[in-house]
Formats: structure tokens, C-alpha cells, sequence
């Protein structure tokens, strides 16, 4: 990858961080990873030189979590043009719930129309059997950066 | 300067413990930390307050699980501070202590009659569903007509759990003689009463929509402000008619919401028979319930025989607000502010403290010379000889 890496999380128990923090274990040999939290993130940072990987929980009645919370409203208040961003996107979700997943996907939406392009697979994990996201994470940016 | 590693203790291995160690090892990365519970094993509320079947709730303790790789960072199982150590000694050998102990006993309803056998708290049942080592079921069994009081998650929790199969309790690995305490006599109906409006009621939309997957139930709610979901602007009143209007005829177990009730009195000889409830907002009128259990779920407190309390351990520096008790004394999580607020309230809570104990320790250069966790070793070692 020649582009430097954001991993941006979003989280409300700290999962999601946990799953950042291995994931760029997992790929800083091969490039230049930084993971920041949603809410520290001022969105008109965004660049066409970095590649964005989101990992974002879903709280309530799939809403984001409250760490992302703030990052969405600035989305939404400031519109930055993000034309030529790129990113990925994983999330996180517990399938005995009615809106499984559906945090992570807000954050995309608002990402693309905002001009961002996704790219690769949609990653998800369902905690529904206890499970913690990091090896799925870790195998699905492992993927993503082999094929980029 | 020289490079700050200081000795901490946290005395509690629940959430709010474990998160205020992980945050301060991002802080500190070279920081010795022990962590203390008076349990053998970590993570207490995670482990004992949780409902076994939320497993992604309980996830969270995997993530805990990570911290006993660090060498920094060590486990000190069986030792209740206050008892096996004193908080003095604790002082005497760490930088900071820091308090993380919880609040785990079920708040009394503190009216006539709340001692009755056939009343017994949700934080016990669900402790007891759970496995908790100190509790014991003797006294403990659910009859065919429970009244919980109380509408937050726990009491969602209980209504969940006290309606699921035998043979899904074992799977999810509930004690067998609890099973056979909630299940030996067939529930027929739940009445779960609170004060609040629905509305304002404590529970989450989700935790009600998930009662939706039981079986062989029939909802029924009263004291609604709306007549039906198309009346209903609010999410809570919208998922308790969701609830009740996708019932199944015939069932033979019936789960009866009511809205905006403040339990008066329990009675009962031997033990509990009768609760009467008076209307929040029509005071002199009544409802009566003929129940034979009575689950309350209307929060906790610090336990009366508590060897720790917070109030005792304040001076004229403490500001609890940042989680300072006393120099080099601090205290998080439900100890620090109170009952209120789930697992996630407790990691926002957690980093706050740590914010503030590494904004008054940042310019400290006479850390680390304390004993930590040698001195843990031999006071633990003491105590028991």
C-alpha cells in the first residue's frame, strides 16, 4: 500500500478500538497505520493521500455508538468534499438484535455522499455468540490490503 | 526527569476497573498495576451482573482477558480490601490506589413488608443465575405468579430469563438448581410494575423488542399515553405495543405491563402473598396484586455491611467529580458517581479518572519507588497466617 492508513473507530465498550489496535499491528509492517478515534478526528482532515479504514459498532436501535457520534455530526454540519477519499469499512454488530450491523453502515452512506469512494469488501462480525471482532478484523484488512 | 512508573493498585476487577487499567497503560505504558478482587476469578459485574444470554455484552471480558499478557499488569484474586488488607496498607505500598469496587446490593424498597420471604432482589437472581460463588439459593424459588417491580433492563432481564426453557438455561450454563428454583413450578404471569410513564420508563427499546423472541406468551400493557402504535410517538411506547398487538392468542403465560404505580405495601403471613400499589398520579387510587414472589428492580446500593465506603473517604481535597478521594486515593465507576449507567458508561468514566490521576501525577519524579505488587504478596500473605 502505497498510501499512509487512518484507521478511524468508532465504539461504544472499547471493542472496536481493540479491533483497531490489532489491525494495525497486523498491517504496519507494510505501511504507515494510525488509528484514531472517531471522536479526536476533525473531519476536514480528510485526504485524497490516505487510505481510510473505519470500524464502527452499533448501539440502541442502530444508531452509531456514542464515540462516533460526534464525528457524524460534524459529516453532517460541515459537508466536506470528499471526492477522491478512499476507505473501507468493517462493522460491528450482534445479530439478536433488529438492526444488526446498522452503526457502521450510517457511517458509510454519509462517507459516499460526501463524494468518498468505498473499496473492497464490506466487513462485518456478529458478537451474537460472544465472540470479540479482532481475528475477523484482522483476517478482513489482511484480504483487503492483498488486493489492493 | 526520570521516567515515570508508578505503583498502582485498583482495588475491583469489574468493568470499571479493568477499563481504568487499560487506559492508564496507554498513559503509562511501564506503570506496574495490580489488580485486586476479594473473588477468585476477574471481571465481576461482567461476569455476574450480565445476563448470560447477552454474550455480546459479555464479550467485553475477552477484551479484559488481554491484560493479564502484560507482565505490568497482575491479577490479586481472594483478597477483599478492608478485611484480608487495609486500604492504609494498600497506600503505604502503591502510588495510587484506586477504588473500583461497585455498588452491588439491590436498593430495599424500604416499605412494610419488603422483608417477607418470596422478596428477594434482581441483582441476587441474577447473580444466582450466574453462579456467583457467595450466593446461595437456599431460600430461593420463583412461583406461578411473579411480580417484578421495577421497569429498567434488569427487570427486562428477569422477565427474559424466568421465561426461557430449562433445557436453553442449561445451555447457557445456569446453575441446575437454579433452573429447577425458577422452573419447578410453571410461571403463569409476570406483572412488572413501575413508577415512571412508559416513556420515561428505564428500559432500552431493544431489551423489550428482544422479549418479542419468548414463547408461549401474551402481552398486555396499562398506562400507556397512547391507545395504539399509530398514536405512539415515543420509541418505548411504540416497542410495548409492537409487543402486545403481535401476541399469539392462547398462551398460556401472560406478561402484564403497568405504568406509573409505586409499590405501598407487602403482605403476607409466612411469607409474601399480596403488594398494593397506589397511582403516581392519582394517589388514592390502588391496584393489588396477589403474588406469590416478588423480584424488586429499582437499582442498587452500597452494602450495609460494606468494608469500603466512599463517603468515609473523603477529606477537604477530595473532588469526586474528577475521581479524587485523597492524595494518591481515587475511586471509579458506579463507587465514584452512583448507580447509573451501563458497561460503556463505566469505560467513559474510566477514562475520565484516568485523565485526571495522570494530569496530577505528570510532573511527579518520585514514582515507582513504592513496593507495588512485592508488598501485595506479603500483606496477602500475612493476613492469612
Amino acid at each position: 500500500m502505497s498510501k499512509d492508513i487512518v484507521i478511524l473507530f468508532g465504539t461504544e465498550s472499547g471493542n472496536a478500538e481493540f479491533a483497531a489496535e490489532d489491525m494495525a499491528a497486523a498491517i504496519e509492517s507494510d505501511a504507515e497505520v494510525t488509528v484514531v478515534d472517531m471522536t479526536d478526528f476533525d473531519v476536514s482532515e480528510f485526504s485524497a493521500d490516505v487510505f481510510y479504514v473505519l470500524i464502527s459498532s452499533t448501539h440502541g436501535e442502530g444508531e452509531v455508538p456514542s464515540g462516533a457520534r460526534p464525528f457524524i455530526e460534524a459529516l453532517n454540519s460541515n459537508a466536506p468534499d470528499l471526492s477522491g477519499v478512499e476507505f473501507a469499512v468493517f462493522g460491528l454488530g450482534d445479530s439478536t438484535y433488529e438492526h444488526y450491523s446498522r452503526g457502521s453502515e450510517i457511517i458509510e452512506e454519509k462517507l459516499r455522499s460526501l463524494g468518498a469512494t468505498r473499496i473492497g469488501l464490506y466487513g462485518r462480525h456478529d458478537a451474537s455468540d460472544g465472540s470479540l471482532p479482532n481475528d475477523a478484523a484482522v483476517e478482513w484488512v489482511k484480504d483487503l490490503f492483498a488486493t489492493l | 526527569m526520570s521516567q515515570l512508573q508508578p505503583t498502582i493498585c485498583i482495588v475491583g476487577s469489574g468493568p470499571s476497573g479493568c477499563y481504568l487499567a487499560q487506559f492508564l497503560i496507554k498513559q503509562w505504558p511501564e506503570a506496574q498495576i495490580s489488580i485486586v478482587d476479594r473473588l477468585d476469578h476477574p471481571y465481576g459485574l461482567a461476569l455476574y451482573g450480565v445476563a448470560p444470554d447477552h454474550h455480546g455484552t459479555r464479550a467485553v471480558t475477552k477484551q479484559f482477558d488481554r491484560l493479564w499478557s502484560n507482565p505490568n499488569v497482575q491479577f490479586v484474586p481472594n483478597v477483599e480490601v478492608g478485611v484480608d488488607v487495609s486500604l492504609a496498607e494498600l497506600q503505604a505500598n502503591f502510588d495510587i490506589v484506586v477504588l473500583a469496587t461497585g455498588l452491588h446490593q439491590d436498593r430495599k424498597l424500604s416499605i412494610e413488608g419488603d422483608g417477607l420471604p418470596g422478596v428477594v432482589g434482581a441483582g441476587r437472581v441474577t447473580r444466582l443465575i450466574n453462579g456467583h460463588p457467595n450466593e446461595t439459593a437456599d431460600d430461593f424459588s420463583i412461583g406461578q405468579n411473579l411480580l417484578i417491580v421495577g421497569q429498567g433492563n434488569v427487570a427486562i432481564d428477569i422477565v427474559r430469563l424466568t421465561l426461557t426453557s430449562p433445557d436453553k438455561l442449561h445451555g447457557i450454563g445456569v446453575p441446575a438448581n437454579i433452573i429447577e428454583a425458577i422452573h419447578s413450578t410453571p410461571i403463569r404471569r409476570i406483572s412488572i410494575v413501575g413508577r415512571s410513564t412508559c416513556s420515561q420508563a428505564k428500559f432500552d427499546v431493544a431489551m423489550v423488542r428482544e422479549l418479542a423472541n419468548l414463547t408461549n406468551v401474551s402481552f398486555s400493557a396499562s398506562g400507556l399515553a397512547s391507545v395504539s402504535k399509530g398514536d405512539a410517538s415515543d420509541p418505548k411506547e411504540a416497542a410495548i405495543h409492537d409487543l402486545v398487538a403481535n401476541s399469539l392468542a392462547g398462551a398460556q403465560r401472560n406478561v402484564d405491563f403497568y405504568f406509573g404505580w409505586q409499590p405501598t405495601a407487602i403482605a403476607g403471613s409466612a411469607e409474601v402473598s399480596r403488594v398494593t400499589f397506589s397511582n403516581i398520579s392519582r394517589p388514592e387510587e390502588t391496584l393489588i396484586f396477589d403474588t406469590d414472589t416478588v423480584i424488586t428492580a429499582i437499582g442498587f446500593e452500597e452494602s450495609d455491611d460494606a468494608s469500603i465506603r466512599r463517603n468515609q473517604l473523603k477529606d477537604s481535597n477530595s473532588n469526586i467529580d474528577v475521581g479524587l478521594l485523597s492524595a494518591g486515593l481515587y475511586c471509579v465507576g458506579w463507587f465514584r458517581r452512583g448507580p447509573k449507567g451501563t458497561i460503556p458508561a463505566n469505560r467513559v468514566d474510566a477514562k475520565m479518572v484516568s485523565d485526571s490521576i495522570t494530569q496530577d501525577f505528570q510532573n511527579r519524579d518520585d514514582l515507582g519507588f513504592k513496593k507495588g505488587r512485592q508488598a501485595i504478596k506479603q500483606l496477602h500473605s500475612a493476613s492469612k497466617s
